[in-house]
Protein backbone atom coordinates (compact mmCIF):
# COMPACT_ATOMS: atom_id res chain seq x y z
CA UNK A 1 0.00 0.00 0.00
CA UNK A 2 1.57 3.29 -1.11
CA UNK A 3 2.23 5.78 1.84
CA UNK A 4 -0.96 8.97 1.56
CA UNK A 5 1.28 12.13 0.15
CA UNK A 6 1.29 15.15 1.54
CA UNK A 7 3.12 17.07 -0.83
CA UNK A 8 5.69 17.76 1.64
CA UNK A 9 8.86 15.22 0.32
CA UNK A 10 11.09 14.94 3.31
CA UNK A 11 7.39 13.93 5.52
CA UNK A 12 6.39 11.67 2.29
CA UNK A 13 10.49 9.74 2.58
CA UNK A 14 9.44 9.47 6.43
CA UNK A 15 5.71 8.03 6.13
CA UNK A 16 7.25 5.66 2.98
CA UNK A 17 9.15 4.11 5.97
CA UNK A 18 6.77 1.43 7.26
CA UNK A 19 9.26 0.46 10.03
CA UNK A 20 10.59 4.05 11.48
CA UNK A 21 12.15 7.10 10.58
CA UNK A 22 15.59 5.67 9.33
CA UNK A 23 17.01 9.24 8.87
CA UNK A 24 16.92 10.46 12.23
CA UNK A 25 18.47 6.73 13.23
CA UNK A 26 22.01 6.25 14.39
CA UNK A 27 22.27 2.86 15.11
CA UNK A 28 26.03 3.52 16.31
CA UNK A 29 24.06 5.27 19.36
CA UNK A 30 22.23 2.22 20.61
CA UNK A 31 25.71 0.44 20.53
CA UNK A 32 27.39 3.18 22.39
CA UNK A 33 24.57 3.26 24.88
CA UNK A 34 24.34 -0.19 25.23
CA UNK A 35 28.58 -0.50 25.95
CA UNK A 36 28.43 2.70 28.36
CA UNK A 37 25.16 1.60 30.06
CA UNK A 38 26.36 -2.06 30.39
CA UNK A 39 22.44 -3.40 30.10
CA UNK A 40 20.43 -4.95 27.75
CA UNK A 41 18.54 -1.31 26.66
CA UNK A 42 18.03 -3.22 23.25
CA UNK A 43 15.89 -6.12 25.59
CA UNK A 44 12.96 -3.03 25.80
CA UNK A 45 9.19 -4.52 24.75
CA UNK A 46 7.73 -1.10 26.06
CA UNK A 47 5.38 -2.58 28.61
CA UNK A 48 5.70 0.92 30.42
CA UNK A 49 6.16 -0.46 33.97
CA UNK A 50 9.35 1.95 34.10
CA UNK A 51 7.38 5.05 33.85
CA UNK A 52 4.51 3.44 35.80
CA UNK A 53 7.45 3.67 38.74
CA UNK A 54 8.80 6.56 38.24
CA UNK A 55 8.68 9.55 41.00
CA UNK A 56 9.52 12.10 38.39
CA UNK A 57 6.42 11.19 35.61
CA UNK A 58 3.43 12.32 37.73
CA UNK A 59 5.01 16.26 38.04
CA UNK A 60 6.75 16.74 34.37
CA UNK A 61 6.33 15.16 30.83
CA UNK A 62 9.29 13.20 31.64
CA UNK A 63 9.11 9.61 30.64
CA UNK A 64 11.77 7.05 30.91
CA UNK A 65 9.96 4.32 28.44
CA UNK A 66 10.07 7.28 25.61
CA UNK A 67 13.66 7.28 26.44
CA UNK A 68 14.31 3.47 25.96
CA UNK A 69 12.53 3.89 22.70
CA UNK A 70 14.26 6.34 21.62
CA UNK A 71 17.55 4.19 22.47
CA UNK A 72 16.23 1.16 20.80
CA UNK A 73 15.56 3.26 17.39
CA UNK A 74 19.02 5.12 17.86
CA UNK A 75 17.17 8.38 18.31
CA UNK A 76 20.10 9.91 19.49
CA UNK A 77 19.10 13.65 18.62
CA UNK A 78 15.90 13.21 19.79
CA UNK A 79 17.26 11.84 22.90
CA UNK A 80 20.06 14.11 23.62
CA UNK A 81 18.57 17.46 22.78
CA UNK A 82 15.56 16.54 25.31
CA UNK A 83 15.45 18.89 28.54
CA UNK A 84 13.38 16.17 30.45
CA UNK A 85 17.11 13.71 30.17
CA UNK A 86 18.39 15.35 33.19
CA UNK A 87 14.93 15.17 35.59
CA UNK A 88 15.56 11.64 36.52
CA UNK A 89 16.61 11.33 40.51
CA UNK A 90 18.30 7.86 39.49
CA UNK A 91 16.44 6.18 42.61
CA UNK A 92 16.07 2.73 40.52
CA UNK A 93 12.79 2.02 41.14
CA UNK A 94 12.70 1.39 36.90
CA UNK A 95 15.33 -0.77 37.16
CA UNK A 96 13.97 -2.90 39.79
CA UNK A 97 10.66 -3.36 38.48
CA UNK A 98 11.84 -4.25 34.97
CA UNK A 99 10.53 -7.39 33.63
CA UNK A 100 13.15 -7.53 31.53
CA UNK A 101 15.72 -7.15 33.89
CA UNK A 102 17.08 -3.87 31.73
CA UNK A 103 18.34 -1.25 34.16
CA UNK A 104 16.93 2.63 32.68
CA UNK A 105 18.80 4.03 35.06
CA UNK A 106 21.64 3.39 33.62
CA UNK A 107 20.75 4.03 30.18
CA UNK A 108 19.68 7.62 30.88
CA UNK A 109 23.18 7.51 32.94
CA UNK A 110 24.89 6.94 29.20
CA UNK A 111 23.10 8.87 27.30
CA UNK A 112 23.84 11.85 29.69
CA UNK A 113 27.44 10.95 29.31
CA UNK A 114 26.72 11.23 25.48
CA UNK A 115 24.74 14.55 25.97
CA UNK A 116 28.28 16.07 27.50
CA UNK A 117 29.94 15.08 25.09
CA UNK A 118 28.04 17.28 22.60
CA UNK A 119 28.71 19.97 25.66
CA UNK A 120 24.76 19.35 26.20
CA UNK A 121 24.83 19.51 30.04
CA UNK A 122 23.08 21.61 33.18
CA UNK A 123 25.23 24.06 34.54
CA UNK A 124 25.10 22.51 38.21
CA UNK A 125 26.75 19.15 36.90
CA UNK A 126 29.94 20.89 35.77
CA UNK A 127 29.98 23.30 38.98
CA UNK A 128 29.51 20.48 40.95
CA UNK A 129 32.82 18.94 38.70
CA UNK A 130 34.89 22.38 39.49
CA UNK A 131 33.88 22.04 43.38
CA UNK A 132 35.79 18.45 43.56
CA UNK A 133 38.60 19.52 41.57
CA UNK A 134 39.17 22.57 43.58
CA UNK A 135 38.35 21.30 47.48
CA UNK A 136 37.73 17.30 46.72
CA UNK A 137 34.59 17.78 48.00
CA UNK A 138 31.50 18.66 46.01
CA UNK A 139 29.75 20.51 48.77
CA UNK A 140 33.20 22.11 50.69
CA UNK A 141 33.54 22.56 54.15
CA UNK A 142 32.27 26.62 55.81
CA UNK A 143 32.88 28.67 58.75
CA UNK A 144 29.58 28.07 60.28
CA UNK A 145 30.01 24.43 60.09
CA UNK A 146 33.91 25.02 60.84
CA UNK A 147 32.40 26.34 63.90
CA UNK A 148 29.86 23.79 65.11
CA UNK A 149 32.60 21.07 64.73
CA UNK A 150 34.77 22.28 66.96
CA UNK A 151 32.17 22.73 69.45
CA UNK A 152 31.44 19.18 69.01
CA UNK A 153 35.43 18.12 69.57
CA UNK A 154 35.81 17.34 65.85
CA UNK A 155 38.74 18.55 63.98
CA UNK A 156 37.19 21.55 62.23
CA UNK A 157 38.26 20.32 58.85
CA UNK A 158 37.58 16.61 58.20
CA UNK A 159 40.34 14.35 57.82
CA UNK A 160 39.78 13.95 54.26
CA UNK A 161 41.01 16.53 51.42
CA UNK A 162 40.13 19.53 53.96
CA UNK A 163 42.83 18.58 56.11
CA UNK A 164 45.38 16.94 53.51
CA UNK A 165 45.30 19.17 50.39
CA UNK A 166 48.32 17.31 49.62
CA UNK A 167 45.87 14.92 48.24
CA UNK A 168 43.84 17.47 46.14
CA UNK A 169 46.91 17.15 43.13
CA UNK A 170 46.55 13.56 42.37
CA UNK A 171 42.67 14.00 42.38
CA UNK A 172 43.37 16.97 39.40
CA UNK A 173 45.72 14.77 37.59
CA UNK A 174 42.87 11.80 37.61
CA UNK A 175 40.32 14.72 36.05
CA UNK A 176 42.66 15.88 33.86
CA UNK A 177 43.32 12.79 32.41
CA UNK A 178 39.96 12.67 30.67
CA UNK A 179 39.69 16.45 30.19
CA UNK A 180 37.10 17.15 32.76
CA UNK A 181 37.63 20.37 34.23
CA UNK A 182 38.65 21.56 30.74
CA UNK A 183 35.62 20.70 28.54
CA UNK A 184 33.27 22.60 31.96
CA UNK A 185 35.44 25.57 32.46
CA UNK A 186 35.29 25.53 28.49
CA UNK A 187 31.52 24.98 28.34
CA UNK A 188 30.64 27.51 31.48
CA UNK A 189 32.17 30.24 29.92
CA UNK A 190 30.71 29.75 26.81
CA UNK A 191 26.96 30.26 28.25
CA UNK B 1 36.41 -4.52 68.02
CA UNK B 2 35.49 -4.55 64.14
CA UNK B 3 37.58 -1.74 62.93
CA UNK B 4 36.35 0.21 59.55
CA UNK B 5 38.10 3.04 57.47
CA UNK B 6 35.84 5.29 58.26
CA UNK B 7 34.54 7.24 54.66
CA UNK B 8 33.04 10.66 55.34
CA UNK B 9 31.51 11.95 51.91
CA UNK B 10 30.60 15.43 51.89
CA UNK B 11 27.09 16.57 53.44
CA UNK B 12 27.96 14.91 56.63
CA UNK B 13 31.55 16.06 57.68
CA UNK B 14 30.15 19.73 55.82
CA UNK B 15 26.52 20.36 56.85
CA UNK B 16 25.68 18.09 59.08
CA UNK B 17 28.56 17.48 61.77
CA UNK B 18 26.29 15.54 64.20
CA UNK B 19 25.85 12.55 61.87
CA UNK B 20 29.61 12.03 62.06
CA UNK B 21 30.37 13.01 65.52
CA UNK B 22 27.32 10.38 66.17
CA UNK B 23 28.60 7.84 64.04
CA UNK B 24 31.72 7.82 65.76
CA UNK B 25 30.46 7.37 68.97
CA UNK B 26 27.51 5.43 68.77
CA UNK B 27 29.47 2.26 67.22
CA UNK B 28 32.27 2.47 69.22
CA UNK B 29 29.46 1.72 72.12
CA UNK B 30 28.37 -1.67 69.98
CA UNK B 31 31.78 -2.78 69.25
CA UNK B 32 32.79 -0.89 65.85
CA UNK B 33 36.00 1.37 65.29
CA UNK B 34 35.60 3.69 63.08
CA UNK B 35 39.12 5.00 62.09
CA UNK B 36 39.62 8.11 59.84
CA UNK B 37 40.25 7.70 56.18
CA UNK B 38 42.96 10.42 55.72
CA UNK B 39 42.75 12.43 52.28
CA UNK B 40 39.31 10.61 50.65
CA UNK B 41 37.48 13.45 48.60
CA UNK B 42 34.15 13.39 47.58
CA UNK B 43 32.72 10.24 46.36
CA UNK B 44 32.45 11.18 43.88
CA UNK B 45 28.65 12.20 43.84
CA UNK B 46 27.03 9.45 41.16
CA UNK B 47 24.21 11.90 40.00
CA UNK B 48 25.97 15.06 39.51
CA UNK B 49 29.42 13.77 38.52
CA UNK B 50 28.60 9.95 36.81
CA UNK B 51 25.93 11.85 34.73
CA UNK B 52 28.96 13.68 32.85
CA UNK B 53 31.72 11.31 32.86
CA UNK B 54 31.59 7.49 34.30
CA UNK B 55 35.12 6.64 33.32
CA UNK B 56 35.66 9.63 35.94
CA UNK B 57 33.15 8.73 38.38
CA UNK B 58 35.20 4.89 38.29
CA UNK B 59 38.63 6.37 38.73
CA UNK B 60 37.82 9.04 41.42
CA UNK B 61 35.97 6.56 43.60
CA UNK B 62 38.45 3.83 42.91
CA UNK B 63 40.90 6.15 44.31
CA UNK B 64 39.25 6.30 47.40
CA UNK B 65 38.68 2.18 47.76
CA UNK B 66 42.34 1.96 47.73
CA UNK B 67 43.02 4.99 49.88
CA UNK B 68 41.54 1.74 52.68
CA UNK B 69 43.04 -0.48 50.74
CA UNK B 70 46.49 0.93 52.15
CA UNK B 71 44.87 0.68 55.26
CA UNK B 72 43.86 -3.22 55.06
CA UNK B 73 40.88 -2.30 56.17
CA UNK B 74 37.46 -2.47 54.80
CA UNK B 75 35.10 1.26 54.40
CA UNK B 76 31.82 1.67 56.67
CA UNK B 77 30.10 5.06 55.39
CA UNK B 78 26.76 6.54 56.82
CA UNK B 79 25.36 8.34 53.36
CA UNK B 80 23.35 6.26 50.24
CA UNK B 81 24.91 8.73 47.53
CA UNK B 82 28.48 7.85 48.38
CA UNK B 83 27.60 3.89 49.41
CA UNK B 84 26.22 3.79 45.25
CA UNK B 85 29.93 5.34 44.04
CA UNK B 86 32.11 3.39 46.42
CA UNK B 87 30.24 -0.02 46.98
CA UNK B 88 29.38 -0.10 43.32
CA UNK B 89 32.76 1.04 42.01
CA UNK B 90 34.60 -1.41 44.23
CA UNK B 91 32.09 -4.05 43.33
CA UNK B 92 32.08 -3.30 39.52
CA UNK B 93 35.92 -3.14 39.37
CA UNK B 94 36.21 -6.44 41.13
CA UNK B 95 34.60 -8.25 38.25
CA UNK B 96 35.03 -6.37 35.45
CA UNK B 97 38.76 -6.57 34.06
CA UNK B 98 38.54 -4.37 31.33
CA UNK B 99 37.19 -1.57 33.50
CA UNK B 100 39.47 -2.36 36.40
CA UNK B 101 42.70 -2.36 33.55
CA UNK B 102 41.47 1.58 32.72
CA UNK B 103 40.80 2.93 36.33
CA UNK B 104 44.26 1.21 37.00
CA UNK B 105 45.87 2.67 34.34
CA UNK B 106 45.35 6.19 35.20
CA UNK B 107 45.71 5.68 39.63
CA UNK B 108 49.61 4.63 38.44
CA UNK B 109 49.68 8.38 37.20
CA UNK B 110 49.44 8.87 41.16
CA UNK B 111 51.32 5.76 42.02
CA UNK B 112 48.08 4.10 43.09
CA UNK B 113 46.54 0.63 41.99
CA UNK B 114 43.16 -0.74 42.95
CA UNK B 115 43.68 -4.43 44.08
CA UNK B 116 40.13 -5.36 45.40
CA UNK B 117 41.14 -6.29 48.45
CA UNK B 118 38.28 -4.67 50.32
CA UNK B 119 34.84 -4.38 51.08
CA UNK B 120 32.42 -1.81 51.33
CA UNK B 121 29.67 -1.61 54.19
CA UNK B 122 27.17 0.99 55.50
CA UNK B 123 26.81 1.58 58.85
CA UNK B 124 23.53 0.77 59.47
CA UNK B 125 24.16 -2.49 57.38
CA UNK B 126 26.49 -3.45 60.38
CA UNK B 127 24.28 -2.48 62.93
CA UNK B 128 21.80 -4.53 61.77
CA UNK B 129 24.42 -7.65 60.77
CA UNK B 130 24.00 -10.17 63.69
CA UNK B 131 27.75 -11.22 62.85
CA UNK B 132 29.06 -7.28 63.50
CA UNK B 133 26.33 -6.00 65.71
CA UNK B 134 22.75 -6.47 65.88
CA UNK B 135 20.00 -5.84 67.17
CA UNK B 136 20.54 -6.75 70.73
CA UNK B 137 23.39 -5.36 71.09
CA UNK B 138 21.56 -2.03 69.86
CA UNK B 139 19.04 -2.49 72.01
CA UNK B 140 21.63 -3.35 74.86
CA UNK B 141 23.33 0.15 74.13
CA UNK B 142 20.41 2.14 74.93
CA UNK B 143 20.29 4.31 77.93
CA UNK B 144 17.24 6.94 76.64
CA UNK B 145 14.65 4.80 75.43
CA UNK B 146 12.81 6.82 72.74
CA UNK B 147 9.77 6.03 73.76
CA UNK B 148 6.10 7.55 72.97
CA UNK B 149 7.07 9.18 69.48
CA UNK B 150 6.22 7.84 66.13
CA UNK B 151 8.99 7.62 63.14
CA UNK B 152 8.68 7.59 59.87
CA UNK B 153 11.42 5.60 58.08
CA UNK B 154 12.99 6.84 55.02
CA UNK B 155 15.44 4.02 52.99
CA UNK B 156 16.29 6.33 50.06
CA UNK B 157 17.23 4.80 46.93
CA UNK B 158 21.00 3.59 46.02
CA UNK B 159 21.23 1.83 49.57
CA UNK B 160 19.05 -1.09 48.06
CA UNK B 161 18.74 -0.51 44.92
CA UNK B 162 19.46 -1.72 42.26
CA UNK B 163 18.37 -5.16 43.77
CA UNK B 164 20.49 -7.06 41.68
CA UNK B 165 23.44 -5.70 42.83
CA UNK B 166 23.18 -4.92 46.33
CA UNK B 167 22.26 -7.93 48.78
CA UNK B 168 19.32 -6.47 50.93
CA UNK B 169 16.46 -8.26 49.05
CA UNK B 170 13.13 -6.75 48.89
CA UNK B 171 13.18 -3.31 47.93
CA UNK B 172 9.10 -2.95 47.56
CA UNK B 173 8.26 -2.92 51.61
CA UNK B 174 11.65 -3.61 53.07
CA UNK B 175 11.46 -3.96 57.19
CA UNK B 176 14.82 -4.08 58.60
CA UNK B 177 14.73 -0.19 59.10
CA UNK B 178 11.94 -0.25 61.05
CA UNK B 179 14.00 -2.88 63.06
CA UNK B 180 16.23 -0.84 63.73
CA UNK B 181 13.81 2.30 64.95
CA UNK B 182 11.86 -0.13 67.12
CA UNK B 183 15.45 -0.92 69.16
CA UNK B 184 15.54 2.07 70.21
CA UNK B 185 12.43 2.22 71.94
CA UNK B 186 10.44 4.13 69.31
CA UNK B 187 7.54 3.34 67.58
CA UNK B 188 8.29 3.09 63.56
CA UNK B 189 5.05 3.85 61.43
CA UNK B 190 3.92 3.45 58.13
CA UNK B 191 3.25 5.28 55.30
CA UNK B 192 2.07 5.42 52.30
CA UNK B 193 4.80 4.77 49.39
CA UNK B 194 7.76 4.26 51.66
CA UNK B 195 10.25 3.66 49.32
CA UNK B 196 9.93 6.64 47.42
CA UNK B 197 12.57 8.76 46.32
CA UNK B 198 13.21 12.03 48.50
CA UNK B 199 13.43 13.51 44.90
CA UNK B 200 17.18 15.41 45.61
CA UNK B 201 19.41 12.27 43.67
CA UNK B 202 20.52 12.54 39.94
CA UNK B 203 21.58 16.19 40.19
CA UNK B 204 18.16 17.30 39.64
CA UNK B 205 18.01 19.10 43.52
CA UNK B 206 20.42 21.28 41.21
CA UNK B 207 18.99 21.36 37.88
CA UNK B 208 15.10 21.93 38.92
CA UNK B 209 14.68 22.71 42.48
CA UNK B 210 11.14 22.54 42.23
CA UNK B 211 10.92 19.35 40.61
CA UNK B 212 13.03 18.20 43.49
CA UNK B 213 10.60 19.77 45.88
CA UNK B 214 7.55 18.55 44.19
CA UNK B 215 8.71 14.88 45.02
CA UNK B 216 9.52 16.09 48.54
CA UNK B 217 6.51 17.37 49.27
CA UNK B 218 4.38 14.42 48.26
CA UNK B 219 6.80 12.17 50.73
CA UNK B 220 5.98 14.58 53.55
CA UNK B 221 2.21 14.60 52.98
CA UNK B 222 2.52 10.97 53.40
CA UNK B 223 4.77 10.87 56.35
CA UNK B 224 2.04 13.40 58.41
CA UNK B 225 -0.93 11.30 57.18
CA UNK B 226 0.80 8.39 59.07
CA UNK B 227 1.32 10.89 62.33
CA UNK B 228 4.77 10.46 62.64
CA UNK B 229 7.07 12.93 64.72
CA UNK B 230 10.41 12.36 62.97
CA UNK B 231 11.91 11.47 59.89
CA UNK B 232 14.55 9.01 60.54
CA UNK B 233 17.26 8.04 57.41
CA UNK B 234 20.75 6.80 56.36
CA UNK B 235 21.82 9.10 54.04
CA UNK B 236 22.91 12.82 54.33
CA UNK B 237 21.66 14.11 51.43
CA UNK B 238 18.29 12.89 51.91
CA UNK B 239 18.32 14.70 55.09
CA UNK B 240 19.47 17.56 53.55
CA UNK B 241 16.32 17.38 51.17
CA UNK B 242 14.15 16.64 53.59
CA UNK B 243 14.92 19.10 56.01
CA UNK B 244 16.02 22.27 54.22
CA UNK B 245 13.58 21.17 51.93
CA UNK B 246 10.79 21.64 53.98
CA UNK B 247 12.07 25.64 54.22
CA UNK B 248 11.91 25.66 50.85
CA UNK B 249 8.39 23.68 50.21
CA UNK B 250 6.92 26.30 53.04
CA UNK B 251 9.08 29.27 50.36
CA UNK B 252 7.13 27.39 47.12
CA UNK B 253 4.52 26.37 47.75
CA UNK B 254 3.16 27.55 51.27
CA UNK B 255 3.29 24.31 52.99
CA UNK B 256 4.08 23.49 56.45
CA UNK B 257 5.06 20.40 57.71
CA UNK B 258 7.55 21.15 61.13
CA UNK B 259 8.49 17.25 61.08
CA UNK B 260 12.21 16.78 62.14
CA UNK B 261 14.74 14.58 60.46
CA UNK B 262 17.19 13.04 61.84
CA UNK B 263 19.95 10.82 61.12
CA UNK B 264 19.31 7.63 62.36
CA UNK B 265 23.25 7.94 63.88
CA UNK B 266 21.60 10.82 65.57
CA UNK B 267 18.84 9.08 66.86
CA UNK B 268 20.93 6.38 68.21
CA UNK B 269 23.13 9.04 69.92
CA UNK B 270 20.12 10.53 71.74
CA UNK B 271 18.99 6.97 72.90
CA UNK B 272 22.50 6.30 73.87
CA UNK B 273 22.32 9.29 75.52
CA UNK B 274 23.87 12.01 73.41
CA UNK B 275 22.86 15.56 74.34
CA UNK B 276 21.34 17.71 71.57
CA UNK B 277 24.25 19.90 71.71
CA UNK B 278 26.35 16.71 71.39
CA UNK B 279 24.59 16.09 68.16
CA UNK B 280 24.73 19.64 66.97
CA UNK B 281 21.22 19.37 66.66
CA UNK B 282 20.23 23.38 65.87
CA UNK B 283 22.55 23.18 62.98
CA UNK B 284 19.31 21.34 61.39
CA UNK B 285 16.60 23.88 59.61
CA UNK B 286 13.56 22.32 60.86
CA UNK B 287 13.77 23.38 64.72
CA UNK B 288 13.95 19.13 66.54
CA UNK B 289 12.87 20.66 70.14
CA UNK B 290 9.07 19.47 69.91
CA UNK B 291 10.33 16.26 69.10
CA UNK B 292 13.30 16.09 72.09
CA UNK B 293 11.17 17.26 74.39
CA UNK B 294 8.40 13.90 74.15
CA UNK B 295 11.99 11.79 74.45
CA UNK B 296 13.95 13.38 76.63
Amino acid sequence: MAAKTYNIPELDTKLADRRYHLTDANPEFTQKILKTSRTIANMCYQCGTCTGSCPSAPRSSYRIRLFMRRCVLGLEDEALTDPDLWLCTTCYSCTDRCPRDIAPTDVIMAMRNLAFLRDIVPKNFLQTCQLIYNSGHGVPNNDVNRAARTKLGLPADPPTTHSYPEFIKGIQKIIDHYGLKENADRILKGD
Amino acid sequence: MHEYAFFLGCIAPNRYPGCEASAIKTSEKVGIKLLPLKGASCCPAPGAFGSIDLNVWYAMAARNVVLAEEMKKDIALICNGCYKSIYEVNHILKHNDELRDGVNEVLAEIDMQFKGSIDVWHLAELYYDEKICGLKKIRDSVTTPLNGVKIAAHYGCHLMKPQKERHFGDTENPMWFEELIEALGAEPVQYRNKMQCCGAGGGVRGYDIVHALDITNEKMINVREAGADAITEVCPFCQLQFDRGQIEIKEKFGDVYNIPVLHYNELLGLAQGMSPQDLALDLHAIDCTPFLKKVL
